[in-house]
């Protein structure tokens, strides 16, 4: 029989934390950020980018989100309007409470990242878990080489963080950023079109071992890649954050497995070599 | 060895209970399971129980934390209760494996799970071993498991026909020979040798062989009978899978987890819809992906212990074995 | 002989592209085990048997060939021929996409406990068997066979007397006990033909018409529930009881209500015949209003 070698926890890993939501963002018709903190104002626990908590208004449900940024005392969920417990989300106030649990999930690779070129692809939500990684290199900026987003949406209404497009992250040195939406709108000026083909038109080049981090709906993921493959990146330098209904988050429910792996605790973050290993059920 | 006579068990489940809760399989109305003894209850140590152990360590429903809520004001109190010690006899060695199984699953990789953990180390494990198939459909043998050993219990009863023979496994079982030492004998014992098993599925390669088959056309035919139903994954020791849900009146209410089912439609159901596994294909090769390949690749041991409670009790007959026979002599 | 017949028939519709897929049984894990499989090339139907251990009802797959190419061709025996009844009534198949071939049945067989060989005549029928008031199918395209003699069946609803007969105190213990053992697998709503909602109350977690813990108020629920769902369109197949893992008695309550609507709309039986409405899918002048 193989060695059962039990892990070290502190803390029962099902049982959250109460706090409140202290702000809320209206981003897009149906996205909103909520910034959560405990009663007492501190954040219930310190993230590292691209890792997941579980969020709940404690009579409807829970479910798992990933933790777009943090400050010094919140933390930041940007939720799309989608089912009952989104819905309910969407209704609270400033002031209701919530519970976290977490963080769970492995992050991203900060280490292989570091010393590099880092290209960010999102689009429409999915920019939110790359945002952690955004503003983790934002800050920790010399660790890192030059910076370029390319994000789209469906139309400038539903592009997310603009606070962050338009103002925050206009002025970091050697970070560029590259806008397009599905379809315009009167006041539009930027590009017009889809995020791959937009990535072709750019040609961002994979040189000095350029790491591409990337989110969004599965199918513009897929036309990504194929954008990335002609431009020559590395299947270990494409890194993406899966999804799957979670429950438990801690790996042992079962719920989330794609082949061997649980997204909750091995995931979400894999890179395109490791997925090529993995069954294709997401 | 320690010997006691068959007919000697009550009078030992009976001194035991004197002093803490003992589950053993007590006869009565309704499908065999471990329940709680009471003095002088009958018991059935004939064959294994038609519902496995694994809710003795995880329960169907377990209650986590109690909850207020009314939007501005809310509060939670954990329901954890550390579990009083208790006995739990007369499993048989596919359970003991199965218990084994389950350990990897709630106690290693990042986190440990306390519910399961409190109620693991503070239960006393008598087991019984097999010297032959309990039910035609047992496999146990194929299935990395000795049909008349178990390891990783406290005490182990090998069946010497009108007795059994224990030897402790663990310090907790030498202190429990100890204590009940009045009750037992010492002898010389032959242990009978294993008899054949109807069904012998043969498991060499077929891990390495199902990670080339995620795509294969078997797995279409096979899932067509299926019902859909969670009969083999609520019967099953290994299975256990749960979901995390409410119960809520007006303000207050409590979370639990509670057993879930990848075999129903809605299980890998997202909010928008999406679903990885629309339909009975994608479940059923689920299901048999994780008891021999990903499991095994995860933990290093496969998830099922050939205890054939599926194959006697599916509605339709699906079997294990005979899926795993269809996998070796599928040509790639 | 039967199964001789099984297999050129099926060969035949095969052969000649009139049926893309069929339905019948073969041999499972041991001789006592018959089970469900689905034959799509002429050169597989030496796989079909009949035998007395073909007990499922195949009528419940013919959902998942609604939208199949081509018809689909299903052995029925008297009880699966109610069962197709049920579900092209429930506009849940169409008729014309499917062939049925009847098969006259004396009854299925209990499984022995060892795997060795033996007599099955000296088997028990099934429970469900001993109670078929309907042995040759009501319906078919072809038949195989000739029909069989309508058995000596118990008193339709003495086991519903039975518990009638109990002091309101005793009923309540006998179902409470039975209701704990339940373990909410769901494997008699799987298995009933008149269980054919694309998706089940009980699956839309989001409405929460029930819980998810596994207790006796909870099992009841989803026990009187789908009892109800299925009134009057239930058509004594006995498959429920038959799947249940713990050998919970399912038929008891819908012959419960099977009662209770022969009391109140007078004689019916369901799935009999396509031109019969289900009991409470229609209404008469003189329908009892006791509760007006």
């Amino acid at each position: 029989m193989t060695q059962v070698v039990r892990a070290e926890t502190a803390v029962s890993p099902l049982v959250p934390v109460v706090c409140k939501i202290v702000k809320i963002v209206l981003e897009t018709p149906d996205v909103k950020t909520f910034h959560v903190s405990t009663p007492d104002g501190q954040k219930p626990f310190t993230p590292m980018p691209g890792q997941l908590g579980m969020l709940s208004i404690l009579n409807v449900g829970e479910g798992m989100f990933s933790i777009t940024t943090q400050g010094p005392n919140h933390l930041e969920f940007s939720i799309k309007k989608t089912g009952v417990l989104t819905d309910a989300l969407h209704e609270a106030e400033v002031g209701q409470t919530v519970t976290v649990r977490g963080p769970y999930g492995n992050g991203f690779p900060i280490d292989f990242c570091k010393g590099k070129d880092v290209l960010f692809i999102g689009g429409g939500i999915g920019l939110a878990p790359v945002r952690s990684l955004i503003t983790y290199a934002i800050q920790n900026r010399s660790d890192f080489g030059k910076l370029q987003v390319i994000y789209g949406s469906r139309s400038p209404a539903d592009l997310v963080f603009k606070e962050d497009l338009f103002e925050n992250w206009t002025s970091v040195p050697e970070m560029a950023l590259d806008l397009t939406v599905d379809r315009g709108d009167d006041e539009w000026k930027g590009n017009v079109g889809f995020v791959p083909a937009f990535i072709e038109q750019l040609a961002p080049s994979p040189e000095g071992d350029k790491v591409c981090v990337l989110c969004g709906p599965p199918i513009m993921i897929k036309f990504c890649l194929q954008s990335l493959a002609k431009l020559g990146f590395k299947n270990e330098n494409i890194i993406t954050t899966l999804e799957m209904r979670m429950k438990c988050g801690v790996g042992k429910c079962g719920r989330c497995n794609i082949g061997s792996c649980f997204v909750c605790l091995d995931g979400p973050v894999f890179t395109l070599a490791q997925m090529q290993n993995m069954p294709p059920e997401y | 060895m320690k010997t006691i006579a068959k007919a000697k068990i009550n009078a030992l489940l009976d001194e035991i209970a004197k002093k803490s809760n003992v589950l053993a399989p007590v006869a009565g109305d309704g499908a065999s399971k471990f329940a709680p003894y009471t003095q002088g209850a009958p018991v059935s140590l004939d064959g294994r129980t038609l519902l496995p152990p694994k809710d003795i360590f995880f329960p169907q429903t377990e209650k986590m934390y109690k909850f207020t809520n009314n939007s501005l004001e809310g509060s939670l109190e954990s329901s954890f209760e550390a579990t009083k010690p208790q006995v739990l006899f007369g499993i048989r060695t596919c359970d003991a494996k199965s218990i084994h199984c389950l350990d990897h699953v709630f106690l290693t990789k990042g986190f440990v799970d306390e519910f399961y953990q409190t109620k693991r180390d503070n239960t006393l494990i008598v087991s019984i071993g097999c010297n032959g198939p309990a039910e035609p459909t047992c496999f146990c043998k194929s299935m990395d498991v000795n049909p008349q050993e178990a390891d990783n219990v406290d005490v182990h009863l090998y069946d010497l026909g009108s007795e059994y023979g224990a030897v402790a496994k663990s310090e907790a079982g030498e202190a429990f020979l100890a204590n009940y030492a009045a009750l037992f004998g010492d002898a010389d014992v032959k242990i009978p040798e294993v008899a054949g098993f109807p069904l012998n599925p043969n498991l060499e390669g077929v891990t390495e062989k199902l990670q080339k088959m995620f795509d294969h056309p078997l797995w279409e035919e096979v899932s067509r009978k299926c019902l859909g139903c969670g009969a083999c994954t609520y019967l099953c020791p290994t299975c256990h899978c749960f979901d995390v849900s409410a119960r809520v009146a007006g303000d207050q209410g409590f979370r639990f987890r509670c057993w879930d089912s990848c075999m129903f439609s809605e299980y890998t159901r997202m909010a928008g819809g999406h679903n990885p596994r629309p339909s009975k294909k994608e479940r059923v090769r689920n299901r048999f992906l994780h008891k021999l390949q990903y499991f095994p690749e995860r933990y290093g041991e496969l998830l099922c212990t050939g205890c054939g409670r599926c194959v006697s009790k599916c509605p339709v007959n699906m079997d294990i074995t005979n899926i795993i026979k269809q996998v070796r002599e599928v040509e790639l | 002989m039967i199964t001789e017949k099984m297999r050129t028939a099926a060969k035949d519709l095969l052969e000649k592209g009139e049926v893309t897929t069929v339905i019948g049984w073969e041999k499972g894990t041991f001789w006592y085990n018959s089970t469900p499989v689905f034959i799509s090339k002429p050169e597989e139907v030496d796989r079909l048997v009949f035998d007395e251990f073909c007990a499922n009802n195949l009528a419940k797959y013919l959902m998942d060939y609604r939208n199949a190419e081509g018809k689909t061709a299903v052995f029925v025996k008297g009880c699966d021929a109610r069962g197709v009844n049920r579900l092209v009534q429930d506009y849940q198949v169409n008729r014309d996409k499917v062939f049925l071939i009847g098969i006259p049945c004396s009854g299925m067989k209990e499984a022995p406990k060892t795997a060795e060989k033996q007599d099955s005549s000296k088997l028990p029928l099934l429970k469900k068997c001993q109670e078929c008031a309907t042995p040759n199918p009501v319906v078919y395209d072809l038949l195989l066979g000739d029909p069989v003699s309508e058995r000596q069946v118990p008193d339709r609803f003495s086991g519903v007397e039975a518990i009638e007969g109990k002091t309101a105190d005793e009923k309540y213990a006998y179902w409470q006990s039975m209701h704990s053992q339940c373990i909410r697998c769901y494997a008699c709503r799987n298995a009933c033909p008149a269980c054919n909602c694309r998706e089940c109350c009980f699956d839309a977690n989001g409405l929460n018409w029930l819980g998810k813990q596994n207790n006796v108020q909870e099992n009841q629920m989803f026990a009187m529930t789908r009892a109800m769902h299925v009134a009057g369109r239930c058509i004594e197949c006995g498959e429920c009881e038959r799947v249940c893992p713990m050998g919970l008695p399912i038929m008891e309550i819908n012959r419960k209500i099977l009662k209770d609507i022969n009391e109140l709309f007078g004689p019916q039986d369901a799935g009999m015949s396509l031109e019969d409405k289900p009991a409470l899918g229609q209404f008469k002048l003189d329908d009892p209003e006791k509760f007006m």
